[in-house]
């Protein structure tokens, strides 16, 4: 009996073995392609990289949750991460400040915004300096939020379904597909933004924070800034320098990246402005995707457009 | 036989003088030659090696073989300088990546290479310890730097001024060493590495000051000119980049035209390669190059020389040994007396020659003896004395 035992055994365990090795042949090709590693340095960027790869791509956004990817400062183990994936999604138009102070492996990276670069917008307003020889010169450079102007935004889908494709030519269908709804979606967005641009005019309206100069631009809107922050309730010389520019831009709604303090609500109530969330999205929302936050955003300015 | 030998070792070590003479003069005159050939076949071993790795090189239209020694060897000798935007004119070809390359400051004698992160898999270099760099002011040594210098992940090493006299000139830059390499047994072992941006802030073509926007800045501020604050002398700019200023660092200058002195060229195929090397054909400013031939038209002169050295040597080696000769000879008649009284107390004519025979054939076996290790040492050190004679 013992000895049946251990024979079944044996044949049990060469079974295994033989249906093992079955199993690392079983197509009797080539092993499978490796996943590869894309970093992005903001969400808009994820949401569109991982859309269009869709599970043939490990995404990775590194940014916590609650952080201003503009701002955020990696440490150098974090770089490294980023030096060892396939590919770096960048934003461009000076968007993270630590990618101009960091060693990337330029092989790797795709700058998104580089194919309509001649059209960013300086940034202005920022106090200059001068020192030694080499004239008056100001750090501030371009504004960063390109993607809330959505045509920008499905040029830098282009951007990362290139590069997509470049790494994984046998995938180019697939990406090819993505990329194509992907685009038709940010259209679709662009279109419906233009049209309630129309029928906001030239309604003068404030941004809370100079984030908007990309959509301002592309659907001819009437913004006007200034520098305030949602948490922040604003202090006498934010107002004063706010009642100055009602003075000529009489605006009724002030545009937020977020929910603002509500008394921050309250204070501009007494102005005559109403406040409304214009999200740009460049982390992680609480809910929804970059899709439904953008078409949440539209649906709400169309309020603006709609008002007497 | 061992009285032979006993014999004519007595004669040789109570003359020890003359001896070590005889087998200095006759060594040294196979050493040279033979020490010459070994030094010259490791220099070509390791200028092919490190040429035929790789495949082009984009420079100014200057000397090429400057060009070659500075971007393959990082000699101290700089080829004129181009635009860092010739780099992604190559990329943008899609006919080659492109790596550029920056030799132009030293520190402690040692090259610092300004590149970016694609030259390390390209060269196939290896962390033996710490990590890549990943910001402005780090950098990564070489093996024999690290060994010289004793040097680790996390101590520091300072780039040396351009010109000591030039007072208002570029401070050296106090970097940070995140990784050793390991060794490649190539020029990389003796290089210091750091991304381009650092060896443009070396060059002071970017730097960090304080904010002169800042409350805090008074001292240093000249005169405001409605939205222009002008700084006066006392504008305090860094010497070291740490995480607290790498914010301030910043260049006046669009990158694009910022100086290195190569790019490495790799094109994927034969094809590419061609169509490369046509589209700079007739470029006035800027030549491509494929390494191996300059350094192969190096090679042909190196030889040539050496032809005519070795020759001159086997002139003056045969002088020598005539010289030994007439020793020899001069010793024999001196020696009369000696040979006399051998023959005097029953040695044959035979023993007597066999024991002079045996003197001459010692000093001679000692000298080739000596040549052969002598020769043996420069073939082991020959390939760090090339690397270290091409990176000067």
């Amino acid at each position: 009996m013992r000895m049946t035992l251990a024979m079944a055994m044996i044949t049990l365990g060469l079974l295994e073995a033989g249906c093992d090795r079955h199993a690392g042949s079983a197509d009797g090709g080539a092993p499978p392609e490796k996943r590869p590693v894309v970093y992005v340095v903001n969400y808009p960027l994820q949401y569109f990289a991982q859309r269009i790869a869709g599970d043939r791509a490990q995404v990775r956004f590194p940014v916590p949750a609650g952080r201003d990817p503009a701002s955020w400062l990696p440490a150098p183990d974090r770089i490294a991460e980023f030096q060892s994936a396939d590919l770096i999604v960048l934003n461009g138009a000076g968007y993270a400040k630590w990618v101009e102070t960091a060693s990337l492996p330029p092989s790797k990276v795709v700058n998104t915004s580089a194919s309509f670069s001649d059209a960013y917008i300086e940034a202005t307003g920022t106090m200059t300096h001068s020192h030694g020889p080499a004239g008056a010169h100001t750090h501030a450079g371009t504004a960063v939020t390109t993607w809330i102007d959505f045509r920008q935004a499905a040029a830098q889908a282009q951007a990362i379904g290139d590069a997509l494709t470049a790494l994984r030519p046998g995938q180019a269908d697939l990406v090819g597909a993505n990329l194509g709804a992907l685009r038709d979606d940010l259209l679709g967005l662009d279109a419906r933004m233009k049209e309630i641009a129309r029928r906001i005019g030239d309604t003068p309206l404030i941004a809370s924070h100079p984030v908007y100069q990309y959509w301002a631009r592309r659907y001819g809107l009437n913004v006007r800034t200034v520098t305030w922050e949602p948490d922040v309730v604003p202090d006498a010389e934010a107002l004063g320098e706010l009642k100055s520019i009602l003075t000529g831009h009489p605006a009724r709604v002030m545009i937020w990246e977020g929910e603002p303090d509500s008394r921050s609500v309250e204070l501009l109530g007494s102005f005559g402005l109403a406040s409304m969330v214009f999200n740009p999205c460049g982390n992680v929302p609480q809910r929804g995707d970059f899709l439904t936050v953008m078409r949440q955003n539209i649906a709400d300015i169309e309020r603006v457009g709609a008002s007497p | 036989m061992t009285d032979l030998l006993y014999m004519s070792w007595r004669y040789v070590a109570y003359h020890w003088m003359k001896s070590v003479i005889l087998v200095a003069a006759i060594a040294l005159i196979v050493f040279i030659p033979a020490g010459l050939r070994v030094l010259v076949h490791q220099g070509e071993i390791q200028l092919r090696a490190r040429a035929q790795a790789t495949p082009l090189l984009l420079g100014s239209r200057d000397s090429p073989l400057e060009l070659a020694l500075n971007a393959l060897y990082f000699s101290a000798d700089r080829p004129e300088t181009m635009d860092f935007s010739a780099t992604s004119d190559i990329t943008a070809s899609g006919l080659a990546d492109a790596i550029p390359v920056y030799v132009r400051f030293r520190s402690q004698g040692d090259p610092i290479v300004g590149t970016t992160i694609d030259y390390f898999p390209f060269r196939g270099l290896e962390l033996a310890a710490g990590r890549q760099m990943a910001t402005l002011g780090e950098c990564v040594v070489g093996a024999a730097v690290a060994a010289d210098r004793g040097l680790a992940p996390g101590d520091h090493v300072i780039s040396s001024p351009a010109t000591f006299f030039d007072l208002a000139g570029v401070y050296p830059l106090k970097m940070r060493v995140a990784g050793v390499l390991a060794s490649s047994d190539s020029p990389d072992d003796h290089a210091i590495f750091v991304d381009l941006k650092t060896a443009w802030i070396i060059e002071g073509l970017g730097h960090g000051h304080q904010d002169l926007a800042q409350a805090g800045a008074g001292a240093e501020i000249l005169r405001r000119d409605g939205s222009n604050i002008v700084g006066n002398a006392a504008v305090r700019e860094y010497q070291e980049i740490t995480p607290d200023n790498i914010g301030s660092f910043h260049f006046h200058r669009d990158m694009a035209t910022l100086p290195i002195t190569a790019v490495i060229a790799v094109p994927p195929d034969r094809k590419s390669r061609t169509l490369l090397l046509g589209r700079y054909q007739s470029d006035q400013r800027r030549q491509l190059l494929s390494p191996i031939e300059v350094v192969d038209t190096l090679l042909a002169t190196v030889f040539s020389v050496e032809n005519v050295v070795v020759a001159a040597l086997a002139a003056v080696g045969f002088a020598t040994l005539a010289l030994v000769v007439l020793v020899f000879m001069l010793s024999l008649r001196l020696r009369r007396g000696e040979i006399a009284t051998m023959s005097r107390i029953g040695g044959s004519r035979a023993r007597i020659a066999s024991i002079l025979g045996m003197e001459m054939a010692g000093v001679l076996v000692m000298a080739l003896v000596t040549a052969g290790v002598l020769t043996l040492a420069t073939g082991q050190l020959a390939p760090e004395v090339v690397r270290m004679v091409l990176s000067r």
